[in-house]
């Protein structure tokens, strides 16, 4: 550890880390427009075009940092140009047209500094360009890549809205008068730039991870452009300091070190992320299958309207005990059962949602039979699988839509819709606290609130739910609901 | 006849010796709103492009409140069809409603507090303050127009034009988006609609446009939206005579 610190406060250690955390942010930053533009290829084929512009300087001027930048740069440069050229003016598709011109520029490339090496004797080693090298990294190279980084960052923060709205509706740009095609040639050269500073360090052929890598984990971590520009930022600046250190550590080339630093990131923020990553996808599908199963229960036992037991429930639904053990428990807890003699009876909250389900299913059931004409042994399945779904609102649209029936069409009575308030009381948990609306759905439910001594704002706490009542603790001691008023009793969140 | 906001003088557009729009004349007149109706292919989000500028007709021209495109930019505000747009990308309702606010800004100009009280507005107008800081993915079809309306009316124009908002969006938003437009009309603004449902147009607009290559007419809905002048833009097109059919059961 000592040792490596000791390498690390060399002066060409420094150069190299000062100069690949400025290539890393650079790239991150720029990266995150190419990937939302579905432009990647283009970033790797720019990076693989800018090699001529290393021989040619050096056949004409010798040896100059200045000539290689001003030369790779034309090369981008002139490759964006007849990329874009062959696109609109030859019956070429257009990614076999970026690789046409990439593919020619890097064949040059190559040809050039291997004759230059071979035929006279000049040391330009190429897998330096290609893969990046520690060592080469000059003061001259630190004051460029300052340069380009700073101006590149200043542009993205002056011109941001024009580079936001011309990536996300191009169209509509347009029509507010802004040049989409000047946009989109700025871009391409702050992004040539950031490929010639990115050259020493990264290298040519790995510099399109910098750009596409960091920008697509931030894009799996975030859901607003500007965030997802700084957390790109970041985790460039990251991956090419950590890659750099291990490249010194094993002396290897970086770029290579970096690409795989920054794949780690992206396949951390694939499983992890906190919204978009697998770990969460399935934690979300094992609670939506917990719900279903949950509302199943409350359907059954909505239906038999008698206590019944565990091995009932499981033979009807065809569970196995330990899954629905945790069900019930979690039924428990969110007031809709409770525990009988002999089983488990619903309660007036639980009833309540195993009504709506039982009307979403029989409605949805008519809606198939009766405007989409199934048959009757057709329709079951897919209402099974409606009837989580639909919400209140929908459930009333459908009826309405309807003309309010009585019956499905296997003759089952289709439940009334109850009217209720959209955050009714009667929602809350066991021990839930909450403040009673200041908006009620009627004055009726106002005045039979005043007439129970809860006004505006007073906090409550849903203490039971029985059978036709629940109880509600409050400043003024309990008081006692009829279930038909708590299901009309809007409340907010405490 | 009140003040002309749109005219359009002898337009001829063709794509590789295709005709798609043929010496169209229109004036059209501030304070009302129009349905552009005709058959897929009629040119109908072509001539909206021309009046935007997007497309250069290959002769005539536009005059848009008395004067180019260009100088008028931002007193046009123009909702798109939806289906280009990726949904994934990371963009909040604000920021998309806020987008109304760019052509009023200089290069330099940052958005300033009058921008965010405009934005918010808006959202407000069509009912989606609660979800300003939602990713544009996660809504529904319906509030995704919401959203792209809002943008509209936070650019505070004077001509809105609309190509098919109402695809993909249910009836409660369809019916909110309508009245929000019809209310723009009282405070002499020009609206144009692409619409395709033959059933609601009486209702909607109080003038029509009928559109297919050709002008076929176009005036108050009442005299012009006629049985004849609908089989004539829709000519060749027998299945749609059963819509005709159904919307004079319907009168």
């Amino acid at each position: 550890m000592l040792e490596l610190f000791d390498i690390l406060s060399e002066e060409w250690a420094i150069r190299a880390l000062i100069a690949s955390s400025l290539v890393g942010i650079l790239c991150g930053v720029l990266g995150c427009f190419l990937v939302l533009r579905n432009m990647s290829l283009i970033g790797d084929a720019l990076s693989h075009a800018i090699l001529p512009g290393v021989f040619v300087p050096f056949m004409i001027i010798g040896y100059s940092k200045a000539g290689f930048f001003i030369g790779t740069l034309t090369a981008a440069i002139i490759s964006a140009v007849a990329i874009t050229w062959i696109q609109n003016n030859v019956k070429t598709k257009n990614d076999a047209a970026i690789g046409i011109v990439f593919t020619l520029m890097f064949a040059i490339g190559v040809t050039g500094i291997s004759y230059l090496n071979n035929a006279q004797g000049v040391h330009l080693d190429l897998k330096d360009f290609l893969f990046g090298s520690t060592l080469g990294i000059s003061n001259e190279d630190i004051v460029i890549t300052s340069i380009v980084t700073f101006y590149a960052l200043a542009s993205v923060i002056i011109f941001y809205r024009y580079l936001f709205i011309t990536t996300f509706q191009a169209t509509i740009a347009a029509t507010m008068g802004i040049s989409v095609q000047f946009v989109h040639y700025f871009l391409m050269l702050l992004v040539s730039l950031a490929i010639v500073a990115s050259l020493q360090t990264v290298g040519i052929i790995l510099v399109v991870a910098m750009l596409i890598t960091p920008a697509s984990t931030a894009l799996l971590l975030s859901n607003n452009l500007k965030s997802v520009l700084v957390i790109s930022g970041v985790i460039g600046l990251l991956s090419a300091v950590i890659g750099l250190i291990g490249a010194i550590v094993l002396n290897t080339p970086p770029g290579p070190a970096m690409c795989i630093t920054a794949t780690l990131f992206y396949a951390f923020s694939v499983v992890f992320s906190p919204t978009k990553g697998i770990v969460v996808k399935f934690r979300n599908r094992r609670h939506q299958k917990a719900l279903i199963q949950r509302e199943d229960i409350l359907k059954l036992m909505y239906k038999s309207e008698t206590s019944i037991s565990k091995d009932t429930i499981a033979n009807r639904l065809q569970y196995n005990l330990s899954i629905l053990s945790s069900r019930l428990a979690e039924l428990i807890q969110s007031g809709d059962i409770s525990k009988s003699i002999n089983g488990y009876v619903i309660t007036a909250k639980g009833r309540d949602l195993g009504q709506k389900l039982v009307r979403a299913h029989r409605l949805w059931e008519k809606y198939l039979v009766d405007e989409m004409g199934l048959k009757d042994d057709q329709i079951h399945e897919d209402a099974e699988n409606l009837e989580h779904i639909l919400d209140h609102e929908m459930i009333d649209t459908l009826d309405e839509k309807l003309g309010y029936p009585d019956k499905d069409p296997h003759g089952a009575p289709i439940p009334q819709r109850l009217e209720r308030s959209r955050t009714p009381l009667l929602g809350l948990k066991p021990k839930g606290r909450a403040l009673i609306s200041k908006e009620q759905i009627s004055e009726k439910v106002e005045s039979e609130l005043f007439e129970l001594g809860l006004s505006a704002l007073m906090p409550i706490q849903l203490n039971d739910i029985q059978e036709s009542t629940i109880t509600v603790d409050t400043a003024n001691g309990i008081i006692n609901i009829d279930v038909d008023l708590a299901r009309k009793i809007s409340v907010d969140k405490a | 006849m009140s003040e002309v906001s749109i005219s359009v003088k002898g337009i001829n557009i063709s794509y590789e010796r295709k005709r798609v729009l043929s010496n169209i004349y229109l004036d059209i007149e501030k304070g009302h709103i129009y349905g552009l109706i005709g058959p897929n292919g009629a040119g109908k989000s072509t001539l909206f492009k021309t009046i935007l500028g997007l497309i250069e007709p290959n002769s005539g021209s536009v005059m848009v409140l008395g004067d180019e495109m260009k100088k008028v930019r931002k007193k046009v505000a123009y909702v798109p069809q939806k289906d280009e747009i990726d949904w994934d990308f990371p963009a909040t309702v604000y920021d998309i409603v806020q987008m109304g606010r760019y052509p009023h800004k200089k290069v330099l100009q940052r958005l300033d507090q009058n921008d965010h009280a405009i934005t918010q507005e808006a959202l407000e107008k069509v009912g989606m303050q609660d979800f300003a800081k939602r990713q544009i993915g996660a809504l529904s079809g319906g509030q995704q127009q919401r959203v792209f309306i809002a943008r509209a009316l936070c650019q505070q124009a004077d001509i809105f034009l609309l190509d098919e908002p109402f695809v993909g969006v249910d009836i409660t938003t369809e019916n909110k988006i309508i009245d929000i437009l019809k209310e723009l009309t009282k405070d002499e603004k020009t609206v144009m609609i692409v619409h395709h449902d033959l059933a609601t147009a009486d209702d909607y607009f109080d003038k029509v446009i009928l559109l297919n290559q050709r002008l076929i007419t176009y005036g108050d809905t009442k005299e012009v939206f006629t049985q004849e002048n609908i089989a004539k833009t829709y000519a060749s097109q027998l299945n749609i005579l059963h819509q005709v059919g159904l919307r004079e059961g319907r009168q």
